[in-house]
């Protein structure tokens, strides 16, 4: 069945539904307590904005939100997913007696059909690293085109990417410079490499260089799929003089339609998520002095190939009025 | 509860809210800003012998002529010197006028000899890739002058050209098999393009392209090479057995990055083949000019099964082909292919010797955390995803404390001898609880892998390579086993499906019995299916279970 409907698709985009099939993924999503937390406080304690109402659930996986939005109250919700853990999802809907008030459905938003003309609240779980990369978002800005209400409800309906300014010598030297010297041999075509993929991984807040700035909000009832390519100014203001090795970004997330808005953050400075932070290493080492700033343009696209990967560039200046210590560069990435 | 409500921990970076906006307002009234992006960059050509920086590649030989009296394309052609000659002569010229001596018009090709003259010392010398826009070295030059010299200096002389000659071949002969090889690419996309408009009619299954190209991105390979246990084992048997490698011809089957090739050129090895079918060769390719060795190591792309090698036989087969369970991927079968066809009949496998190890396990730890959890999830019965947790093999670095019986070596696999028959079979194993337990839980399977230095050396099945080395046998060793540094294949590991009936708990020295089985999946001829039956003493009826790899 699964199979069926991925013929026609290219490689990499089986790869990226079949990779959801394992459970090993949906046991770390569940196990990320601020993630799934965070959405059950908004459904659940929000009862007075779920009852009686239809809801969509884009991409439900286990249907552990749609179980959530049947809790608060709704009157029904459909559960759409593109991967095979659909089935899986149908039984744990029927164990949990919840047979009558959820439908699910496997497939691509685009193409199912939905048993209601109109929903009222659209609920979804679509962030990727980065927030974008591998990210849901353009269904279901599709699914709120499509079947969403006037005055009709989305949870989480605010993102925002940050970005600070990291020291981080000794990893970068651990994952850059580990290939100018491998076994005694030059690798140094390989270290090009590595330094175009971004890397995901959890940053110490001690190593964060720079006040954090934001330089993307979406607001999900307005934003459309062009706004995800995007040119965004930033300026960084650096915190004291230290080295900046590298650039992070991370994300927020907002529902603030539940009657005590409710927010959680993946970035270096609270409780650890699964999608971390995503660190862009700089090809040379920022001497900054406090009080100076790095002022730059984060630049993303989904690459014009494969849809799935992101084209990231980054360009940034010091502002110093020192001269030995000024510096300026673009940097090309790319998240595949 | 400050952990319900993790917004509330929060603290709102200083940027955001109203301020953000502001951010991005002054950013746009800084008209200054525009011109902070690079204009696009200019060529720029530093003078060979000072500081001056030339927009094109005459303007600064011109002025290395008229300045410091060098003719950079007169001594190029009374030295009658190639591509790679060029480039070494460039570096050799940047390495002196860096330390401050003087390079004149008759510098001699001895001074620059040395390989090492292949490496850039410029970061992006726009010289090195302007090399080929200068005008050609003719080859007849000498001729007149000729009858003027002895004839010691001529035959000194003709070796010389013969030598120069040999190697245009060999690298005119890589050169002819990377060609060929990208056509053949260019093709066999067009014939997919072709099947895949016609798709319906005839489907074939494709095992292989996501396996190859999983291969192709750098993390896989910063993983394998940072597993220095594995990396590590392979070097010291290559270096400490530099006679075995010196003047020899040698096959690197899926050689990755090249890491393996090159310590075998580092040995000694008179010629290198190196091939693989990922995209990861040409990293390979600028890794083996990087270092030096092109003229030693021939990267080819494809399979190996499907690829034109540029020798009939070869002397020494090297691969790191182990998959999970050590037969995961399949890549063995294409070793073994390489080895019926290539290697010479006195011709060595590195590695040479593999001990198959399997125990069964008790981890109330690891069982707790991933399959009792999904009985409440958030209040929610999830048992539903606890099914396919025992339909498949997980990889994992089980702690030694985990392994309740003596570990049992089921089967050896030789390879000098070992043929694709011999990768599907049943083993029988047993073993004798060490500890109390509450559940068996599973069972583990890792391997053992030998270096030996001669075909006719005997590694026993029940060797353990964690003991090799300690005891001063020959050639090298590594384990992959619970007892050892964890690699980054950790073991295999076969939980027993438990959640339908509570298991029984046992007691120390009790036995348990079974067979083990090894198969591939018609589906999926990469894939790997492991089958386990088991019993112990005081039970009566036997029980089995089969676990994927995929």
């Amino acid at each position: 069945m699964a199979d069926e409907t991925m013929k026609g698709m290219d490689h990499s985009e089986v790869h990226y539904f079949n990779s959801y099939n394992h459970h090993g993924i949906h046991e770390e999503m569940l196990k990320d307590e601020v993630r799934t937390r965070s959405y059950m406080n908004a459904i659940v304690q929000n009862k007075h904005l779920f009852k009686d109402k239809i809801v969509l659930d884009v991409g439900c996986g286990t249907a552990i939100l749609s179980m959530f939005a049947v809790k608060a109250g709704a009157k029904h919700v459909i559960g759409v997913d593109m991967s095979t853990i659909i089935e899986k999802a149908k039984e744990i809907v029927e164990v949990n007696g919840m047979s009558d008030k959820i439908t699910l459905l496997q497939g691509k938003m685009e193409e199912v059909e939905l048993p209601f003309p109109k929903v009222d609240i659209i609920i979804s779980e679509w962030m990727g690293y980065f927030l974008l990369y591998e990210s849901m978002l353009d269904t279901v800005l599709y699914a709120r085109d499509k079947y969403l209400a006037p005055n009709g409800l989305i949870f989480p309906d605010k993102a925002t990417i940050f970005m600070a300014g990291i020291e981080d010598g000794e990893y970068k030297d651990e994952k850059i410079g580990f290939w100018d010297n491998v076994y005694g041999f030059d690798y140094s075509p390989l270290k090009h490499t590595a330094l175009t993929e971004p890397l995901v991984d959890t940053v110490e807040i001690k190593a964060v260089v720079t006040d954090p700035t934001a330089v993307l909000t979406l607001d999900l009832y307005t934003c459309t799929t062009a706004d995800l390519a995007f040119s965004s100014p930033f300026v960084l203001d650096c915190r004291r003089s230290d080295f900046v090795h590298a650039l992070i970004a991370w994300f927020d997330i907002d529902f603030t339609a539940c009657h005590k808005p409710i927010r959680f953050s993946t970035g270096p400075h609270t409780k650890y998520t699964h999608w971390k932070q995503t660190v862009f290493y700089l090809r040379e080492v920022l001497t900054v002095e406090q009080g100076e700033q790095i002022r730059g343009v984060l630049e993303n696209k989904p690459n014009e190939k494969n849809k799935r990967d992101l084209d990231v560039k980054i360009s940034y200046q010091l502002q110093t009025d020192d001269p030995t210590r000024q510096a300026q560069g673009s940097c090309e990435y790319k998240m595949c | 509860m400050s952990e319900s409500n993790p917004s509330i921990q929060k603290e709102a970076p200083p940027s955001s809210g109203s301020s953000e906006a502001s951010d991005i307002l002054d950013l746009k009234d800084d008209e200054g800003w525009e011109d902070a992006e690079p204009d696009e960059e200019e060529t720029q050509f530093i003078s060979l012998l000072d500081d001056e920086v030339f927009t094109d590649i005459m303007s600064m030989l011109n002025h290395c002529k008229d300045k410091h009296n060098f003719d950079f394309l007169q001594v190029r052609q009374r030295l009658g010197l190639d591509f790679y000659g060029s480039i070494k002569l460039v570096n050799y010229i940047r390495t002196q006028v860096h330390s401050g001596h003087k390079v004149t018009s008759d510098v001699s090709k001895e001074a620059f000899e040395d390989e090492k003259f292949l490496k850039p010392l410029l970061e992006d010398d726009a010289l090195l890739f302007s090399l080929d826009e200068l005008p050609d070295v003719e080859q007849s030059q000498d001729n007149g002058k000729g009858a003027e010299r002895d004839s010691g200096e001529l035959v000194s002389r003709v070796s010389e050209l013969e030598e120069e000659l040999r190697m245009m071949q060999t690298q005119f002969d890589n050169y002819r098999a990377t060609v060929k090889e990208t056509l053949d690419e260019r093709w066999n996309n067009q014939d997919t393009t072709e099947q895949s408009s016609n798709a319906k009619k005839e489907e074939t299954r494709d095992d292989d392209s996501h396996y190859f190209s999983s291969y192709s991105y750098n993390d896989i390979h910063e993983t394998m090479l940072k597993d220095a246990i594995r990396t590590d084992a392979y070097r010291d048997f290559i270096y400490n057995n530099k006679s075995l490698f010196a003047g020899k011809v040698v096959l690197d089957v899926g050689c990755g990055t090249g890491i393996l090739s090159m310590f075998c050129a580092k040995a000694g090895a008179s010629r290198v083949i190196a091939v693989d079918n990922s995209a990861i060769i040409d990293k390979a390719r600028e890794n083996v000019f990087a270092n030096g060795f092109s003229d030693t190591i021939t990267c080819l792309r494809g399979k190996i099964e499907e690829v034109n090698l540029p020798v009939d036989k070869v002397d020494i087969i090297v691969s790191e082909w182990m998959g999970y369970c050590l037969l995961y991927e399949a890549m063995l079968d294409s070793v073994i292919w390489a080895r019926d066809r290539y290697l010479r009949p006195d011709g060595l496998m590195v590695p040479s010797h593999m001990n198959m190890w399997v125990a069964p396990i008790a981890d109330p730890d690891y069982v707790s955390d991933h399959i009792a959890f999904w009985r409440d999830v958030y209040g929610f019965d999830m048992k539903a995803m606890q099914a396919g947790i025992h339909d498949d093999a997980q990889v994992l670095h089980m702690p030694a404390s985990t392994v309740c019986a003596e570990p049992f070596p089921f089967l050896q696999l030789s390879l000098h001898s070992t043929t694709v028959k011999d990768l599907v079979f049943k083993r029988k194993w047993e073993g004798k609880l060490k500890q109390d337990i509450d559940a068996l839980d599973g069972f583990i399977i890792w391997f053992d892998s030998f270096f030996m230095p001669s075909r006719e050396d005997i590694v026993p099945q029940d060797a353990k390579a964690e003991e090799w080395a300690k005891t001063g046998k020959r050639g090298n060793a590594f384990t992959t086993g619970p007892n050892g540094t964890a690699t980054h294949w950790k073991q295999g590991v076969m939980l027993i499906e438990n959640t339908k009936t509570k298991p029984e708990s046992r007691k120390e020295g009790e036995q348990l019995s079974g067979e083990l089985e090894y198969s591939v999946p018609e589906d999926n001829s990469r894939a790997l299916t492991v089958g386990m039956t088991w019993k112990f003493d005081s039970e009566e009826k036997e029980n089995s279970q089969k676990w994927n790899m995929k």
